[in-house]
Parts: structure tokens; sequence; C-alpha cells
């Protein structure tokens, strides 16, 4: 048992120490630009070694914190690389002039006082604010009364179920570009001139078209809340003389609070991050007179605007600093409506 | 067991990082390639090249809405760069300073003056010629009696528009001009194609007055600029309003009108030429295969120039296969290379000693223009990055709406919206 025990040590001490060698190597070799091709090959290595010596490493008081830590490895991992590394690289970025290649210096704060006196961004900012909270009133109004409708009982609701979450399951962009063919060439048999060559009706046309989107995939998550309400309350309800209107503000919608938690998280964020069906539909188009200035990307929302200054303005910093700025707003006007929206369930 | 496992999993590790490690190299090239439509001629020449040299040359085409330089960079931060590839502007060559090898030392530099010279040298390769100009269908200006060398001036062109426009349905036209305003998809067209006349039109190839003026900080000379505003007032009025083309129509649809006969003039260059003989070939023969030609933006007096130039060109980025990469160039200079992209592709040569012409409707208009010097440079290509996108285009398509409501005011918009955005 001794000597087993002191061979392992050995093992895993060795394992440790050739892991960690060949891991800082291959990162020094991947810093300094250098061409080597192995070097993909000795970061890997190195980390399994440094696993699996982990693994051998003979102790009992740690050795299951320690597994834990490899089973959780690879998400740690796969997190670190695809969200934790890219938002403190875009962080750093912000406060250089990166152009996407290269950068040759750092601004400080150059780039977030740039974009706050620029009223196209201003702009970009104040109809983002807009088409959310009109669309999160929107689509949670609509997706309740089509989820009413589809639990009502009524002949092949799940004909109905379907076709109104079909729209969901189409791409963003394909959805954008079918409906700017039927604005363009359908409906402007109605209108005489597009709707999409006008700020105003163009507005209105996206938050038709994410309305169609959206509110189908709502409504699916409505059909599970109100579905789950237990049977013998809606029949005590009913017993003691409750008419629909006062089954349904009184009883169901109560007992489905938390999946209007849900449902008004998810409008929020998903209209702030609206991106797809704006780049297609107008691209930003349509014109504004705003604070004193001839704006020319009149339809054009936050995420489409700091796309934009980095691709074809060709500013990757400035960009940079706008999506900063993007995920701070993003993540206090998530948490704010959380909170709210949990302090409201404990008191119903 | 446990252990066996353990040895197996480590192998498999090993094994998969070792084979993403080890990647082919040796003779084998990657170009970039910007213009989609001439994919099958280039991976012809790159077929030939490889038969006689052993160099594999990959064609890579980027197109239909892609923003290439932002490809590129992905490209670069992924160490993929591809040996050769296509940069458009002043901007593009400026996103790799200090990158791009100097080819004045290559054989084809001689042989043109369309190459591209930047701060690290010659590093743009020309690959074709391009013609900004006034296109229009020669068969229905003969039929209306209106002679295209008749236009000279705003007056001239004013008087052929009615004649044509008095006599629309006898002729089968939809409209006089084919022109369209939309912003979202064809700023590029009016934002960059358009106004780069006002840049350029009739000046001489060296002439660099309108877009020095616009590179210190977005300035716009007020009078060149409202006669310019007054032809497209012109176009306005004579364009298709009635089906909404003017401000929602599509860069297919103006071909395919323009193919089909359906105007007598349109407002695109000389690249549409490929597409009426290929993609719109079975209209473009029912329309008659007519004659076509190019008249300069006459917008004052004495305008005589179309503008040409090389489009874009391919830039060689400095790495372990830049001499294979040159060569490869070279070879494409020569009149082997040449043939395939010529006849096959329908490149306009910028290469002096080529005697190859294309068959494409607009190659005649253009050495015709060339011969006779009348030709001005595109100067629109130093300006500022997304300039169409961001700002001009949309004021073209506020000015076809009317919510601009004459040439003063085009021109005043124009000039504070372009100082803004020279400014932010």
């Amino acid at each position: 048992m001794k000597a087993n025990s002191s061979s392992r040590k050995l093992l895993s001490l060795l394992l440790l120490i050739c892991g960690a060698v060949l891991f800082v190597y291959a990162l020094i070799l991947d810093f300094s630009r250098s061409g080597a091709k192995y070097r993909g090959a000795f970061l890997i290595l190195g980390i399994v070694a440094i696993i699996a010596g982990l693994y051998f490493f003979p102790t009992l008081k740690y050795h299951r914190r320690i597994i834990y830590i490899i089973f959780l490895f690879p998400l740690l991992f796969t997190f670190a690389v695809t969200v934790i590394i890219p938002l403190c690289l875009g962080i750093y970025y912000s406060f250089t002039d990166w152009t996407g290649i290269q950068f040759t210096k750092f601004v400080g704060f150059e780039n977030y006082t740039t974009m706050f006196s620029d009223p196209q961004f201003i702009w970009s900012i104040l109809i983002t604010f807009i088409f959310v909270v009109l669309n999160m009133v929107l689509v949670n109004v609509i997706a309740f009364l089509l989820a009413l409708l589809c639990t009502n009982g009524i002949k092949g609701d799940g004909f109905f179920r379907a076709a109104y979450f079909l729209p969901n399951l189409i791409g963003g962009i394909v959805l954008g570009y079918i409906w700017q063919f039927v604005f363009n060439n359908v409906l402007i048999n109605i209108t005489k001139t597009s709707m999409l060559v006008q700020t105003k009706t163009a507005m209105i046309a996206i938050i038709v078209v994410y309305i169609w989107q959206y509110a189908g995939y709502i409504m699916l998550i409505y059909i599970t809340g109100l579905t789950q309400i237990p049977g013998d309350v809606l029949e005590a309800a009913q017993i003691d003389g409750a008419n629909p209107s006062q089954t349904l503000f009184q009883i169901k919608i109560p007992m489905i609070a938390s999946t209007f938690t849900i449902c008004t998280f998810l409008t929020l964020t998903s209209a702030f991050k609206q991106f797809d069906v704006n780049l297609a539909l107008t691209g930003g188009t349509g014109s504004a007179q705003f604070m004193g200035k001839y704006l020319t990307s009149g339809t054009q929302m936050l995420a489409l605007n700091i796309y934009n200054t980095a691709v074809s303005k060709n500013n990757y910093a400035l960009g940079q600093a706008k999506a900063v700025l993007f995920f701070i707003i993003l993540a206090c006007v998530s948490l704010i409506q959380v909170r709210i929206s949990n302090s409201k369930e404990v008191e119903l | 067991m446990k252990k066996s496992l353990l040895t197996l999993l480590v192998a498999g590790v090993v094994a998969a990082g070792l084979s993403t490690g080890a990647y082919a190299d040796g003779e084998s090239l990657r170009l970039v390639n910007g213009k989609i439509e001439v994919d099958a001629a280039l991976k012809e020449a790159a077929a030939k090249y490889e038969e006689e040299t052993g160099v594999h040359v990959e064609i890579e085409s980027m197109g239909g809405g892609v923003n290439i330089q932002d490809e590129l960079k992905k490209q670069y931060q992924g160490t993929g760069m591809p040996d050769i590839f296509v940069c458009g502007s002043d901007a593009d060559f400026g996103n790799w300073d200090g990158l791009l090898a100097d080819m004045s030392d290559c054989a084809w530099a001689a042989d043109t003056d369309a190459g591209y010279v930047g701060t690290d040298g010659l590093v743009g390769f020309p690959y074709t010629t391009e013609a900004i100009g006034l296109a229009y269908n020669a068969d229905i200006l003969e039929k209306a009696g209106v002679d295209p060398a008749s236009i000279t001036g705003p007056e001239s062109m004013r008087a052929a528009f009615e004649t044509i426009d008095a006599q629309k349905e006898d002729l089968g036209l939809t409209a006089v001009i084919g022109w369209c305003c939309e912003a979202q998809n064809l700023y590029w067209s009016t934002g960059s194609h358009s106004f780069a006349n006002y840049i350029d039109a009739g000046l001489d190839r060296d002439d660099t007055t309108y877009s020095d003026l616009l590179a210190d900080g977005g300035q716009i000379d007020h009078d060149r600029f409202l006669h310019y505003a007054e032809m497209i007032a012109l176009f306005n009025e004579y364009a298709d309003t009635d089906s909404g083309f003017l401000t929602s129509g599509t860069y297919d649809q103006q071909i395919l009108g323009f193919a089909s006969g359906k105007y007598a003039f349109v407002t695109q260059g000389s690249w549409i030429g490929a597409t009426m003989t290929t993609d719109d070939a079975a209209q473009y023969e029912e329309a008659g295969n007519f004659k076509v030609g190019m008249i300069p933006y006459a917008f004052e007096e004495g305008i005589d120039t179309i503008l040409t130039n090389s489009p874009s060109w391919w830039a060689v980025f400095q790495n372990d296969n830049t001499d294979a990469a040159k060569a490869f160039l070279d070879w494409l200079a020569t009149d082997e290379g040449q043939e395939i992209l010529v006849m096959k592709g329908g490149f306009i040569s910028p290469f002096k000693s080529c005697s190859f012409v294309a068959e494409d409707p607009f190659a005649e208009t253009i050495s015709e223009y060339t011969a006779a010097g009348k030709t001005s440079s595109w100067h629109w290509l130093k300006n500022k990055s997304g300039l169409d996108q961001n700002a001009t285009g949309q004021l073209y398509l506020d000015y076809a709406l009317g919510s601009i409501p004459d040439a003063e005011g085009f021109t005043q918009a124009m000039t504070s919206v372009i100082a803004d955005y020279y400014a932010s």
C-alpha cells in the first residue's frame, strides 16, 4: 500500500509537472505568434497530463473534489473559451484603436465618449427601447390570447398550435426577406409606395413581422402554463358560479404568474437583441430629423448599429465599445425585470 | 479495466490533437475572389496553371452581400489568411498596411497603369476594367430618333428623355430610364456609383479636385453638386414610379428590365453585360440582342467622359507562399491566363499587351472611349468606409420619394450628412 501510494504520488507529480510545462510552453509559442504546428498538440497533451496527474494524486480528503473538477472541466473550458475570454477581450479592445486586425495604441475612454456624441447612436438606443416596450406588450397579449384560443377545446387546436408556431421555425433572415418581398411586391398594390421606405411605416413593419415570428413561440409557453392549472380548482370555481372572465382574471392568470415572468423576460431580452429581421427587412434604412441632424439610418436598432459600426464603417474598436454598453444595458434591464416579476409572484 | 479505458481516452485525445495540428502545406495557394460571376473562369485558369506548373490554386469566391473585408479579418484572426485576396478601396488596403507584398518587381507591373499603389508599394494586381456611364439601348434610341452623340448636356438630355417618353407605348417601354433608389440593397449603385459622377465626370484621370474636397472634412462643391442634383431630378421624373420600382426595386429587376428592352437607359455600369448574356440571355435574345452603348452623365455642358477603372485588385499576403502567389499572378497576366480571363470571364483586360477582346456587349464602347482618351478615374474609391450604405444611399431614396423636395434641398442635405459622416 505504502509503495503503491508513493509510486502514485511520483507518477502524479511527474504528470502534473510535465503537463504544466507543456501547457505553458504551448501558450508562450502561441502568444509569440510562432508558426510551430505542434503547439496545439502540446496544449492538449499538457491539459490531459494535468488532468491525469490530478486524478492519480494520492489523497483521500480532496479526491472527491478533484473528481468533481475533472468532470466539470469540459463545461468550464467551453464556457471560458466561448464566453469569458471573448468578453474580456472585447472589453480590452474597446479601450484601443483596434481595426479587427491589429491595434496601435490605447485610447482610454475615447470610444465611449465618441459614441455618446453621435446622434445616430442615441437614436438607435431610443427606437430600440420603444421597440422593446411595444413588443413586450404586444407579443405577450397576442400570444396569451392565442394560447387561450388553443386551450379552449376548439376543433383542430393541434393544427392551430402548429400553424401559429411554424413562423418561429423559419430563421429571422429568411423571414425578413420573405416579408420584404411581401411588402415590396404584394402589399405595394394597396400601399402604393412600399411600407419599408418610410421610417415610421418601416418600424411598424418590423414590429408586425417580429410578432408574427415570436408570438407562436410564447404562445406555446402559455399553453403549457394554462394546461398545468389543476382541473379541480377550475371545477370548484365553476361550482361556485364564477363566470368565464372571473375564472380568467381571478384563477387562471394568478395561477400562471411564473409563466408571465418567463415570457416577459424572454420577449424583453430577445426584442433588445433584435438583429436578423432588422437586417433583412430594412437593413436600418430610413431617415429622421433628430437633435438637429439629418439621420440616414432611421430604422437601425442597437444590435444592427453595433454591427454596422464595426463591419460597414470599419470601426471595430468603437463597435466593441458600443457592444460593451449593450451588454451592460441588457444585464441591468434583465436583472431589474426579474426582480420586479419575482416580487410580484410572492405577493400573489 | 479502468486504467485501460483512461489510456484509450488519453490516446484518442492526443491523436485528435495531433491530427488537427498537422495540415498539408507546400505547393498550394488560396485566392479569395470577390466577383462570384467569374468563379468558373477563375477555376478554369487555376486548373490550367496546375496542369502546367503543378501548383494547386484554390479559388474561393465570395459575393452576394458578404462583407469580404470582414470575412478576411475573421480568417486572419483564425490564422487562415488566403495568399491572394481582393481589396476594393483605399480603406480596404489601409486595413492591411504592412502586411501586403510589394509587386513592383513582377513582370506584369510594366504592362499596365492600373495597379494599386499603396504605402507598401505596388500592392494591387488589376484584373479587369469596368466603366460607369449612362448605358443605353441603341435600338430604342434609333427607333425614337435620338442620336446618343447629341446628348452633351442637361438640356439635350432632357430633350432626349422627353422625345422618348412621348413614344413610350410605341417603343414598348416601361419607363425611359431604369433608375432605382432603393436604399437597403442598392445603396452602392446610387450612393457610390452615381455619386462618383459628381466627383469625377468630365475631369482628367489625375484630377482629384472633388475627392480632395471630400477628404477634407467631407465638403461638397455646391454649384457642381446642384447641377448633378438637377440631373437626378430628371431621372426621378422619368423613372418607373407606377410599380414602385424607383423606390423599392431590386438589382435583378433593373438588369432584367434593361435586357428585355423595357428601358431606353439604365444607370448601371458595364458589369451588367455579363448578366445580360448569361442569366438574362433568353430575355435579351427576345429583345433582339440589341446593341448597347454608353453616354457620359452630362449634368453640365461639356462633360464628355465615362468613368473607367479597375473596380478592385488582388493583393498578395506576405507569407511563405508570397513568391508562388506572385508567380501565379504573373502567369495570369500572360496571354495564356488572359485568354481564359477575357474570353471566359468576360474581363476587359487592363494589360497593354493583351490582344483578346471579350464578347461583352459593352467592350466596344469602353475601348472607343479609352482610345479617344475620354475617360475619368474612380476617385470615389477614396470615400470614407461605408459612406454609401450609412449616409448617401438613403438621401437618394428620400429625394426620389419627394421627402427632399428639390435639387437645392438635396444638395444641402447631402452637404450636411456627408460632413457629419466625415466628422464622426
